[in-house]
């Protein structure tokens, strides 16, 4: 449903120029939950702006069904690490900017909120506004604005990063819930690996800085998983062995930056 | 599990109150408040007593209870209103028609690079020319009344409101502006839904400048352009020797100043931006 393809990116900036992205070719099914897995700095929410279509690519090529693509559309949606909520909006006005945009009528707007802020169990807080809800509770909200549109492509830029461990692991569960039941194609970027393993049918590990695809890694675990079974501790070490090197490089750069700065 | 996220809600809404109780108590804690007005007594003590001392020629110096009953004289004849009137009739005018041409104006300029190069030098010429300066001018062109004084007031008051929404918009986050692309809003959507109530904060502070720049100027405005108003009460008094006239009307000014300031747009703050967690101190 979604290819990219020999797609590259530098940031220019001031004279210097940054690569970020070196070369990356993927191939993402129908329903698949495909997360990005790397160092810090390696691309990764990079590579996500990019097939959301808020950034462009430097060379290469983004379609989506066969069809090239280059800027936002109403197939794909967008889930923040830090929630992005308008404040200023009630949960539910936030929950129903994506179809006011689309200019459904707001009889039917209040009918997908309602549904979806059931589904993500925030139905009586319609009324209140972001600043009076908990982290959980504000990312649960952009996830049913990015439902709210009913899209195909759900992309996810390190969601539950902000969110404590049990909060962390309660959001896990119910956007698998969410993923199954709405049958959505779902690119979830984080550096957990653990997160990575227990959610995504495929990992895609990338390298440090500049970010190029090190391995693809294969879940077919069934669901729901058992993080602590003999298996999934197997694929875990595996995926650490991989991601290990690279983030041990990544670390090398970042100490070479700050020399070079100091 | 969910009454971990209930227990964090409660503790982020207790502290939310929390803030709100603390913006207010910073407006009237107990204690401010008594030192406040013992300063204003204090005040009005020294006032008589430097009348009754006769350290200034009672003809040009009146005692506190002549303004009292100086103010009882033109409610009375109706003065007091007619003229508040005139003067706050003005001030509305001026002031709307600032916030009408500044709040799109600095939308503009806080969007667009392009707006800025082009506009932003002819601003910051213009922009430190006083109020008062455009008096005769005004005249000039619209004649004594109501027209120059309203005109004295949008040019005094416009540039707080027009740098103000420029900043707010500046500052917006970049984050919201990405959320409108994701989901396809227009350049009219999101306008309305994200760019004013985002930069609010700001548009408020802005008012505010705008509001207290021409209520400060109009006065003199009056004195010179018009034969009703505030500021014509004041500057006639000086004809009929009346000083308890002229502190009547500066009394009035400052209470009406300090009510609509003060009053009417912390209300609007509360009603908005503190209300969606949004204010910034
Ligand atoms: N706007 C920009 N201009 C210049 N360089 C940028 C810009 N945004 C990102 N970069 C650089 O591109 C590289 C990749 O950044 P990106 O944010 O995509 O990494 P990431 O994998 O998401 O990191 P993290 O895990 O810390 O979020 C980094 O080295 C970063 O410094
Ligand atoms: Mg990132």
């Amino acid at each position: 449903m979604l290819t990219v393809e020999s797609l590259n990116k530098t940031y220019v900036s001031q004279g210097s120029d940054t690569p970020a992205l070196v070369d990356i070719n993927l191939s993402i099914a129908e329903g698949e939950f495909l997360c990005l897995l790397g160092p810090s700095g390696c691309g990764k929410s990079t590579l996500l702006k990019i097939i959301a279509g808020l950034i462009p690519a430097t060379s290469g090529r983004i379609a989506i069904n066969g069809k090239a693509v280059s800027g936002p559309g109403p197939e794909r949606a967008v889930v923040f690490q830090d929630y992005a909520l308008f404040p200023w909006m009630t949960v539910r006005d936030n929950v129903e900017f994506g179809l006011e945009a689309r200019k459904l009528p707001v009889a039917e707007r209040r009918e997908v909120s309602s549904r979806l802020l059931k589904v993500v169990g925030l139905s009586d807080f319609a009324e209140r506004f972001p600043h009076q809800l908990s982290g959980g509770m504000k990312q649960r909200v952009s996830i049913a604005r990015a439902l709210a549109v009913d899209p195909a492509l759900l992309l996810m830029d390190e969601p539950f990063g902000a969110l404590d461990a049990q909060t962390r692991q309660l959001l896990q569960d119910e956007l698998l819930r969410i993923w199954r039941e709405y049958r959505k194609t779902v690119v979830f970027v984080t550096h957990s690996i653990e997160e990575a393993i227990y959610l995504s049918d495929r990992i895609v590990v990338m390298t440090a800085r500049p970010g190029r695809v090190k391995q693809i890694v294969m879940v077919p675990e069934p669901r729901p998983r058992d993080m602590a079974s003999v298996d999934m501790n197997q694929r875990q070490r595996e995926v650490r062995a991989v991601l290990g090197e690279e983030i041990a490089r990544a670390a090398a750069l970042e100490e070479a930056d700050l020399m070079a700065g100091a | 599990m969910a009454d971990v996220s209930f227990a964090k809600n409660v503790v982020d809404e207790v502290a939310a109150e929390e803030r709100i109780a603390a913006v207010s108590q910073r407006r009237w804690p107990g204690r401010d408040r008594w030192l406040g007005i013992s300063t204003i007594v204090a005040f009005i003590v020294i006032w008589e007593i430097v009348y009754r001392l006769g350290l200034m020629p009672t003809w040009a110096f009146p005692s506190p209870w002549k303004v009292v009953l100086a103010f009882q004289e033109l409610i009375a004849n109706g003065k007091l209103l007619t003229n508040t009137a005139a003067s706050v009739g003005r001030q509305i005018t001026g002031v709307f028609f600032a916030a009408l041409v500044g709040i799109p104006a600095g939308l503009a300029l806080g969007a667009s690079p392009t707006a800025r190069a082009a506009f932003l030098p002819l601003c910051r010429l213009l922009y430190p020319i006083p109020g008062i300066a455009w008096i005769p001018l005004a005249i000039l062109w619209f004649g004594v009344g109501f027209t120059s004084t309203v005109f004295v007031i949008f040019f005094s008051g416009i540039w707080s409101i027009m740098f103000n929404t420029m900043t707010g918009v500046q500052t917006l986050s970049g984050q919201y502006t990405e959320v409108a692309k994701v989901y396809l809003a227009s350049r009219s959507l999101y306008t309305r839904r994200i760019l004013i109530p985002g930069s609010l904060p700001y548009i408020i502070t802005g008012m505010r400048l705008t509001y207290g720049v021409g209520w400060r100027v109009i006065v003199g405005a009056e004195m010179i352009s018009s034969i009703t108003g505030l500021g014509f009460l004041i500057d006639d008094a000086r004809w009929q020797l009346r000083p308890d006239i002229m502190i009547c009307g500066m009394i009035t000014i400052a209470m009406i100043g300090w009510v609509s300031e003060n009053w009417f747009f912390d209300w609007v703050e509360e009603k908005t931006i503190v209300r969606w967690g949004m204010r910034t101190t």
